[in-house]
C-alpha cells in the first residue's frame, strides 16, 4: 500500500476516500478469489452444495462493482484527481470491471459443477484440475501485485498467461479426442469445454489487471503491445 | 441523428519544447536570475514559450511565477531593489538590451492583473486609452478598435448600447473582460495574465477561460494561476515552479497525467512536499 502513496495528501478527507475505495477493491478481490476457488473445487469434487453457494454469492461481487464505481465517480467529481491519483482511479475503475467478469466466469464454472455427471464422465473434469489450479495461482498473484502496485510482479504475472493458453490448447486437443472416440459423451465434453474456456478467459482478465498496474506505475498504456515493447519500460 | 464535430476528433501533437524553431518561439528566457536585494527569487530559469499558444505557470505562493511573468514586460524595473541577470528574447530580440524602449516593449507585451483595474472613464475611453496615447485621433479607427477588441473579449454584446457609460458600473467579470479588451486593443504580440480570474465567480471564470482559448489564435498567452484545474483546462504548456526553480516544463496533458518529477506530482495531487 505504501507505493500507492495515498496517505500524504494535505486533505485528510481525500486520504480517507482513497483508502476506503482501495480497501473495497481488496475486499472485492478476496471475494472473487474465494468464488473461483470454490467453483473449481465444486467442479473437481462434484460438490453440488458448494456450486449452489457460489451461484448464490455472485450478487455480492456485482454489488461491490456498483458501489466502487460510485465511489470513484464521487472522487472524480469532488477531488479532480491528477497524475498518480488519477491513474489510480482509472486503474481501479478498469480493474473492478475485470474482477466482476472473473466472478461471472466462476459462476459459469459453478453452473457446470451443478450438472450431474456419471462416474466416467467425471474423470473428464479431473483434466481441468491442473488448468484450474494454475489460473487460481495467477489470480492470487495478480491481486497480490495490485495490493502492492508492484510493477515487476505485474510483468511476471502478465507472462504467465502464455502457459495457461498452452495448457488450454492441450486440453482442447484431449477433449476433441474424447468426442471423436465417443460421440455420446459430446454434451458432457461440451460442458467441460465451457469450463475450460471460462478458466482461460480468467487468465486473460488477470493479464488485463496487470496492464492496469503497469499503467498506474509507469503511466504508459501497454494494452495491445508486444512483450518486447513492454520490456522496454 | 448524432452529429460529430470533426474538430473533436483531433488531439494536437505536443510541441517538442526543447527544440522549438525560431518561428515557433515567441519568447526565449535564457539563464534568468533575479534578486530582490540579497535574496534570489529566480534561479537560472531557461525556457522557450511557443507562439500562438497558452503557457501556464503554476506553483505555490512565493515560488516566483508572478515574478517571472513580470520580467516578460519589465514590470520588475519598477522595484528598486530588484536586479536581473540573463536574457529574455522576444522574437529574437533581448528585451533587457541597452537600447530597448520599455514603453514600446509594453505595447508589444500586454498585461492583465488579478483585480480588474478599469480607469474611471467610460467603457469606450478605457478601450481606446492605449491608442490615444500612441496619438491615434481618427474617430473611425478608434470606433473600429473598440468594436473589434470588445468582440474579441466577448463583451461587445453586453455593452454595445452603453459604450459611454462609466466602466466602473460593470460587474467584476465584465470589468475583467474590459481590461482584456483594453490590453488587446493595441494588438500586442504577447498577453500576460496574472491570475486573471481569482477574483471572479465560476461562470465569469469560464467565460474568461473560453476567451483565453480564442485569444491564442492571435496572441501568445502566458498565464499565472493558482487554480491548477484552470491551468489544466486552458493551457497548452505548463511550467511548474518551486522556490525560484523551474522544476518541470512540459505539455499540459503530460504534466497533469504523468509528471516526470516527484515535486510536481506532489504539488498537483495536493500532497505534502
Amino acid at each position: 500500500m505504501d507505493k500507492l502513496n495515498v496517505g500524504r495528501h494535505i486533505s485528510g478527507q481525500f486520504n480517507e476516500d482513497l483508502e476506503r475505495v482501495i480497501n473495497h477493491v481488496m475486499a472485492m478481490g478476496g471475494l472473487v478469489e474465494k468464488q473461483l476457488k470454490d467453483s473449481i473445487s465444486a467442479m473437481i469434487e462434484g460438490d453440488e452444495e458448494l456450486a449452489k453457494e457460489v451461484l448464490k454469492n455472485d450478487y455480492q461481487i456485482n454489488d461491490f462493482e456498483v458501489s466502487i464505481d460510485e465511489e470513484c465517480s464521487r472522487i472524480i467529481a469532488k477531488r479532480q484527481p491528477a497524475a498518480g491519483d488519477l491513474r489510480l482511479i482509472m486503474a481501479i475503475i478498469k480493474t473492478i470491471t475485470d474482477l466482476e467478469r472473473i466472478g461471472d466466469e466462476a459462476e459459469k464454472i459453478a453452473k457446470v459443477a451443478e450438472e450431474s455427471f456419471s462416474k466416467e464422465q467425471r474423470d473428464l473434469l479431473v483434466n481441468l484440475e491442473n488448468l484450474g489450479r494454475r489460473v487460481l495461482v495467477m489470480l492470487q498473484s495478480t491481486l497480490d501485485a495490485f495490493t502492492r502496485m508492484d510493477f515487476d510482479a505485474a510483468i511476471k504475472v502478465h507472462k504467465k498467461d502464455d502457459k495457461i493458453d498452452r495448457e488450454y490448447e492441450g486440453l482442447m486437443r484431449q477433449l476433441m479426442t474424447y468426442m471423436m472416440e465417443d460421440p455420446r459423451a459430446i454434451p458432457q465434453v461440451m460442458s467441460v469445454i465451457w469450463s475450460a474456456r471460462a478458466l482461460e478467459r480468467i487468465g486473460d482478465r488477470c493479464q488485463n489487471i496487470c496492464e492496469y498496474i503497469i499503467y498506474f506505475v509507469k503511466g504508459k498504456v501497454v494494452r495491445h503491445t508486444t512483450p518486447e515493447d513492454m520490456k522496454k519500460l | 441523428m448524432i452529429t460529430v464535430n470533426p474538430k473533436a476528433n483531433e488531439v494536437a501533437a505536443p510541441l517538442d519544447l526543447n527544440n522549438l524553431t525560431p518561428e515557433q518561439t515567441a519568447l526565449e528566457i535564457e539563464n534568468l536570475n533575479l534578486f530582490y536585494g540579497e535574496k534570489q527569487a529566480l534561479n537560472n530559469i531557461s525556457m522557450k514559450i511557443p507562439k500562438g499558444q497558452v503557457t501556464a505557470f503554476i506553483g505555490p505562493s512565493g515560488c516566483g511565477k508572478s515574478t517571472l511573468l513580470r520580467c516578460i514586460n519589465r514590470m520588475n524595473d519598477l522595484v528598486d531593489t530588484c536586479s536581473i541577470q540573463g536574457d529574455i528574447n522576444l522574437n529574437g530580440e533581448n528585451i533587457y538590451g541597452k537600447h530597448v524602449d520599455v514603453a514600446a516593449l509594453r505595447r508589444k507585451v500586454g498585461m492583465v492583473f488579478q483585480r480588474p483595474n478599469p480607469f474611471p472613464k467610460s467603457i469606450y475611453e478605457n478601450v481606446v486609452y492605449g491608442l490615444r496615447i500612441t496619438g491615434e485621433k481618427n474617430r473611425r479607427v478608434l470606433d473600429e478598435a473598440v468594436e473589434r477588441s470588445l468582440k474579441a473579449a466577448a463583451l461587445w454584446e453586453e455593452v454595445k448600447d452603453r459604450l459611454h457609460d462609466s466602466a466602473l458600473g460593470l460587474s467584476g467579470g465584465q470589468q475583467q473582460r474590459l481590461v482584456i479588451a483594453r490590453a488587446i486593443a493595441i494588438e500586442p504580440e504577447v498577453l500576460l495574465l496574472d491570475e486573471p480570474t481569482s477574483a471572479l465567480d465560476p461562470i465569469s471564470t469560464l467565460t474568461i477561460e473560453e476567451l483565453i482559448n480564442d485569444l491564442k489564435k492571435q496572441f501568445t498567452v502566458v498565464i499565472v494561476t493558482h487554480n491548477m484545474q484552470q491551468a489544466a483546462r486552458v493551457s497548452d504548456q505548463t511550467a511548474f515552479m518551486y522556490m525560484g526553480d523551474l522544476i518541470e516544463y512540459s505539455d499540459t496533458n503530460t504534466l497533469f497525467t504523468t509528471p516526470a518529477k516527484k515535486k510536481t506530482e506532489d504539488y498537483i495531487t495536493g500532497r505534502y512536499g
